[in-house]
Formats: C-alpha cells, sequence, structure tokens
C-alpha cells in the first residue's frame, strides 16, 4: 500500500541543510491503523507531506499503492493525491465561503465526477460522519467537532485508499477528540487504511500500530511501554 | 468541472470586494461605449468627403492697395495667366473657401414671402470655371455660361437669376421631387428675390465643418469686387507645391500694386479646420486607455489580495487534488463572474449615458454593436489581467495545507 524506503529530505537554505528525513523507511499495509508519534521537529509533519504527495523528496524510493511516485510530473501527483489520498488537518482547512455540501464537493469535482454521483457521494459522505441535516450550513456555524467531522467526510468522499490524518484531534477538547478518534476507528474497521501523525501517545496507543519519529528516522514500536519510555526519554531530552 | 456554482455562492458571501470591482467595470464600460462612440462618430464627420479635390487644391489672397487698382482688369487677367500656366487645371475667383470656417450664408425658400420657411445654405460666389476648378460633378441641369457671369460690388443687394445647388439642398428644399425634378424650380432669397435652379451638383461642403447643413451648398454666378480676392486653383496630380511657388511668382511679377497673402493649401484648411475633433479623439482615446489599465490594475489588486488572503485555502485545494491549471481557472471564473455582472451593470449604465448626451448634446444615439465589443474587450482585459495573480496562486505548494496559520 504504502512503502517508503530509505527516504532522505533535505531542506536547504544559503546557510544551513537541516535533515529532515534520513534514510526513513516505513512499510504500511492495507488496512493497518499507524500512529506516527515524535516530538516537535522530529520530521513527522515532514513525512506526512512526503507521504501526502505534498512535498517531494531528495533521495530513496516510495511506491504508493505499487506505484513509485519518484520524478512524477505536478499533475500526475495531483491526480494521486486526488484520487488515493484523503487528508483530514490539525485545523480542519475546510473553506469558510463554501457551505459543507460545497467543501465535500471540492475533491470530487477535481476528480471530474458528474453531478449526481458527486451528490451522490456527498450526501453519503456527510451522513456517515452526522452531519446529513446539515449540509447548507457554514463551517463558521459548527463547533470544532463537528467541522473536523465534515474533514472526514471530505476526505472519505473520493473513496481514498488511505487516510492521512495530520494531529486530528490537536484542536479538540477531550470529548470532541474521543469523538472524532471513534469515527476514524471505525472507518479503520470498515477498510481504509489510516496513517495518524500525532504527539499524544494516549492517542497513539489506540492505534493499532506505531511508529516513533526521531531525527528523522523512524522506529517501529512493538509495545505500549517502549512508547512510554521513548516519549518520556525525549521529554527529559528537550527538557 | 468548472466550480462555477460554488464560486457564485462563495462570492456572493464576500460582495463588497467584488461589488466595487463591479462597479469599476460598469463605470469603464460606460465611459468607453461611450467615448469610442464619440470618437467615431468624429471621425465619420473627418471622413465625410468636401466634394473637392483636396490635394491638388491651394487658395490665396489678392489685395490691392495702389490708387489705380483696378479689381476687376487684375482679377480677369490674373485668371486668364494662372489657367495658362502649364499644371494648373483650372482657377476661380471664390468669396469663401469650404472649410475653412469661414464664409456667407442665406436662407432659401420655395415660397414668396417673410412668412416662408427658408432653408440655410451656404454661398459660393464662382465664375463658369468654379465647378471644374473645385471638381465637383454635375449630376443634373447645366453648368453656368461665361456670359451668365456677373459683378458684385462690397453694398450689392440684388441676387442674378440662376443658380446651381448641392443634391442636399435640392433635397431640403424639393424633398417630394427627384433631384432632376429640381431643375428649373424657383426658390427665394431675401424673402421674395426668385431665382432658378439651373443645375445640381453631387457634393460640395460649406465651410463651416460643425453646422448641421454642411451639405448644402449654393453656387452664384458672380466675381466679387470687394478690394480683396480669394483664387481657388486646382493643379494636376502632384504638380500643387511647384504651381503654388510659380503663382506666387506669376501674380509678383505683374507690377498691379498689390500684395498676395494667405497662401494655402486645402490639405492645411482641412487639418485646421478638424484640429478641435482630433485633439478630442486624442484625450477621448488616452481617457479610454487609463481607465482600462486602471481597471485591468484593479483587477490585478483585487486578485493578489485575495490570493495572499487565501493562501492556505489554495494550499488545501491543491492538496486536495488540484491542478495548477484547476487553480488557475477558479481565479479566472471568479474573476469572469464578476467582471460580467459590472458589464451587465454597464451595459443599462452605458445606455442611460448616451440617452442623457442625446438629450443635452444633440450626440447620434450609441449603436448596439459597441456594447457586445466593449464587452468582449473589457472581458479579456480582466481575464488578462487576472493571469499573472492567478499563476502565482496556483505556484503555492500544497504543503502549506499542513502549516499552522
Amino acid at each position: 500500500m504504502l512503502k517508503m524506503t530509505n527516504i532522505k529530505k533535505v531542506f536547504r537554505t544559503e546557510v544551513v541543510e537541516t535533515h529532515a528525513l534520513r534514510d526513513f523507511s516505513l512499510h504500511v499495509k492495507e488496512g493497518d491503523f499507524v500512529a506516527v508519534t515524535g516530538p516537535s521537529g522530529s520530521g513527522k509533519t515532514t513525512f506526512l507531506n512526503v507521504a501526502g504527495l505534498l512535498e517531494t523528496f531528495d533521495e530513496g524510493d516510495y511506491l504508493l499503492d505499487g506505484q513509485s511516485v519518484k520524478g512524477m510530473s505536478d499533475n500526475q501527483l495531483a491526480r494521486m493525491r486526488n484520487e488515493k489520498i484523503g487528508f483530514i488537518f490539525q485545523s480542519f482547512n475546510l473553506l469558510p465561503d463554501l457551505n459543507l455540501f460545497d467543501n465535500v464537493d471540492v475533491p470530487l469535482r477535481y476528480r471530474g465526477f458528474n453531478a449526481k454521483e458527486r451528490k451522490e457521494r456527498i450526501v453519503q459522505a456527510l451522513e456517515t460522519v452526522g452531519l446529513g441535516s446539515r449540509m447548507k450550513h457554514l463551517p463558521a456555524q459548527l463547533s470544532g467537532g463537528q467541522q473536523q467531522r465534515v474533514a472526514i467526510a471530505r476526505a472519505l468522499a473520493g473513496e481514498p485508499r488511505f487516510l492521512l490524518a495530520d494531529e486530528p484531534t490537536g484542536n479538540l477538547d477531550s470529548a470532541m477528540a474521543q469523538s472524532v478518534l471513534e469515527l476514524l476507528e471505525d472507518i479503520n474497521k470498515a477498510g481504509t487504511t489510516i496513517i495518524m501523525v500525532t504527539h499524544d501517545p494516549i492517542l497513539a496507543k489506540r492505534a493499532g500500530r506505531n511508529v516513533f519519529v526521531r531525527d528523522g528516522q523512524v522506529t517501529e514500536v512493538t509495545k505500549e511501554a517502549e512508547l512510554d519510555e521513548l516519549v518520556q526519554k525525549t521529554a527529559q531530552v528537550g527538557g | 468541472m468548472s466550480e462555477l456554482g460554488p464560486i457564485f455562492r462563495a462570492l456572493l458571501r464576500n460582495k463588497v470586494g467584488a461589488l466595487l470591482l463591479a462597479l469599476q467595470i460598469a463605470v469603464t464600460m460606460t465611459i468607453m461605449v461611450n467615448a469610442i462612440h464619440m470618437i467615431e462618430n468624429r471621425s465619420s464627420l473627418m471622413a465625410r468627403p468636401s466634394g473637392l479635390d483636396e490635394a491638388n487644391q491651394f487658395y490665396l489672397s489678392s489685395t490691392g492697395y495702389a490708387q489705380d487698382f483696378n479689381e476687376q482688369l487684375v482679377v480677369e487677367e490674373d485668371l486668364r495667366l494662372i489657367r495658362q500656366l502649364p499644371g494648373i487645371v483650372d482657377a476661380t475667383q471664390i468669396n469663401a473657401i469650404p472649410l475653412s470656417g469661414g464664409g456667407w450664408s442665406m436662407g432659401l425658400s420655395v415660397e414668396p414671402g417673410a412668412e416662408a420657411r427658408g432653408s440655410g445654405i451656404a454661398v459660393y460666389f464662382v465664375d463658369d470655371n468654379g465647378m471644374n476648378t473645385l471638381d465637383v460633378e454635375l449630376i443634373a441641369g447645366r453648368n453656368f455660361s461665361a456670359s451668365e457671369i456677373g459683378y458684385r460690388g462690397r453694398n450689392a443687394t440684388e441676387w442674378p437669376q440662376n443658380i446651381i445647388i448641392t443634391e442636399a439642398a435640392a433635397k431640403e428644399l424639393f424633398p417630394d421631387l427627384s433631384v432632376s425634378e429640381a431643375v428649373g424650380k424657383t426658390v427665394y432669397i431675401n424673402n421674395d428675390e426668385p431665382m432658378t435652379i439651373i443645375g445640381i451638383m453631387d457634393q460640395l461642403q460649406a465651410p463651416w465643418v460643425g453646422w448641421s447643413a454642411v451639405e448644402r451648398v449654393m453656387l452664384v454666378p458672380q466675381r466679387t469686387l470687394f478690394g480683396s480676392s480669394r483664387y481657388f486653383i486646382r493643379t494636376e496630380p502632384g504638380q500643387r507645391d511647384a504651381m503654388i511657388k510659380a503663382t506666387e511668382k506669376l501674380l509678383l511679377d505683374r507690377d498691379v500694386g498689390r500684395l498676395i497673402r494667405n497662401v494655402r493649401t486645402m490639405e492645411e484648411t482641412r487639418d485646421d479646420s478638424y484640429r478641435g475633433h482630433q485633439a478630442l479623439q486624442t484625450i477621448l482615446w488616452v481617457i479610454v486607455t487609463v481607465l482600462t489599465i486602471i481597471t485591468a490594475l484593479g483587477i490585478v489588486g483585487m486578485v493578489t489580495f485575495s490570493v495572499n488572503r487565501r493562501r492556505k485555502q489554495i494550499g488545501t485545494r491543491r492538496a486536495l487534488g488540484a491542478t495548477r491549471w484547476q487553480i488557475i481557472r477558479h481565479f479566472l471564473v471568479e474573476n469572469a463572474l464578476v467582471t460580467s455582472c459590472g458589464l451587465i451593470l454597464g451595459v443599462g449604465s452605458s445606455i442611460a449615458l448616451n440617452i442623457w448626451l442625446v438629450d443635452v448634446f444633440s450626440l447620434p444615439r450609441v449603436g448596439w454593436h459597441y456594447l457586445p465589443i466593449a464587452m468582449a474587450v473589457l472581458l479579456v482585459v480582466g481575464q488578462l489581467a487576472v493571469l499573472g495573480p492567478a499563476r502565482r496562486a496556483a505556484a503555492i505548494s500544497p504543503a502549506l495545507a499542513t502549516r499552522s496559520a
């Protein structure tokens, strides 16, 4: 499904080089629910951007759904993002001037679906997240949790191969975070692969699989205790 | 998928900026349509044929100062000698120059009496060589004969029996008759002095280019003895400038106690007469061009502001799968919608301004074809103005979607 091998990503300015990812290798299988944790500046977001084809990488190989993305044109990458990946952002990233229906419609229009099919998908996606009755509302008229549900509906409507979630509960209170997490778990149980970037170890433990990113490299975490230990060590170093 | 519906609905939620831009476009279109209409109107006025062979005609004044200056003899001999010059087609004495801004006009009526409705008409006193010198064509009746040419003193009030008028004058005086039927008809000058129309010429303009009756002209078979004579001269093609020198030399060599002044070509006279029109055209073109540029810059500014304000939204759209072209198209469609609203408003305001100009300044009505042309021009200008900021929007990285605001 997603296979990264020895990915290297360097940010360069005139005076400094930052190695955001170094020999980063990760294999995510169909149906996985992977939580990616790590301290600030560890390379989590860079991994997410590279995995979501939002940024290119300098070295290594990246196979998405069996297809190498290396050397793809900007248009090809856009099409891959549109067809295979659903994004869930920390700050929801809903378009404020569009109602819920039109927000969910955005990626479907880029996909080129006809109006009938789009409508069916939008209605179904919004009903899945429990907002079927609020299609004409604007994002500003919803709570944070509801806005994140709309973002999930937008990500689901195109039936992507996997969801990439960037701190999906980072801007939500605990009750809303719980509700969104349960929704993601339901979606995963229904067969959708999810990769969730989070700094919250409690949230990460709910995922079926955990990986820890530090200094641009990845460590597979097999036991819950290991995750706690890694988080604590990182906190001590940082503190 | 053009996203027309969502873009339109989003615009309705952010009306102020779009409305202001639409109003600017409407004002630009209103001024553009009416200004270009005025420019074209002036162009068509300037393009009206005068009836003359302007490229090959010139004129000059001969003013006697000597005690023994005999104007009648001098004029007859001058014209005889000028006509003999190789390169000269013909010459005549004339009281006023077409298009020059100064001349005579009278009222002609088809009935005698002070109550009869008169039609204004410009008057040129010429001899039997007048029509050939002016290069006007006789379309009915006959030219003057040499024996019909008389002399008119400074204080003369009586008018000769026969006249030749333009086709436009004939249609004004006898709207129900054909041109040839107007030949032989009697018209009245000074209320009750009868004159007979012996010929109709195709076209000749009055001295006043802004006069609504500029095409109404009559030729009167008289030479004037006013102390100063104007000679109107037509040359062979390409000979004008040489003939000006030759004619001046010829006349100056005749030692008869007079001055030769005001030597001018008809092309110079036309340029002088229409200088105001040309200046107005230039000013209007500048206004239209500047206004169009300001509108384009307004669109660039608004779209640039919009792009800067929506960078994260654009990044999100890119992350959701929009190609660069789809981002560019988004802004093109958005601008086309705003511009279209402005253009629809502009159609109404253009017509309203034109109605006002027609009422107040008696300008002709604007042709309907100006409206779609102006709409197309402004739509294209608007789309070109959007291209730059839209391309910058399309270059926004999709990774911006994951960065905090």
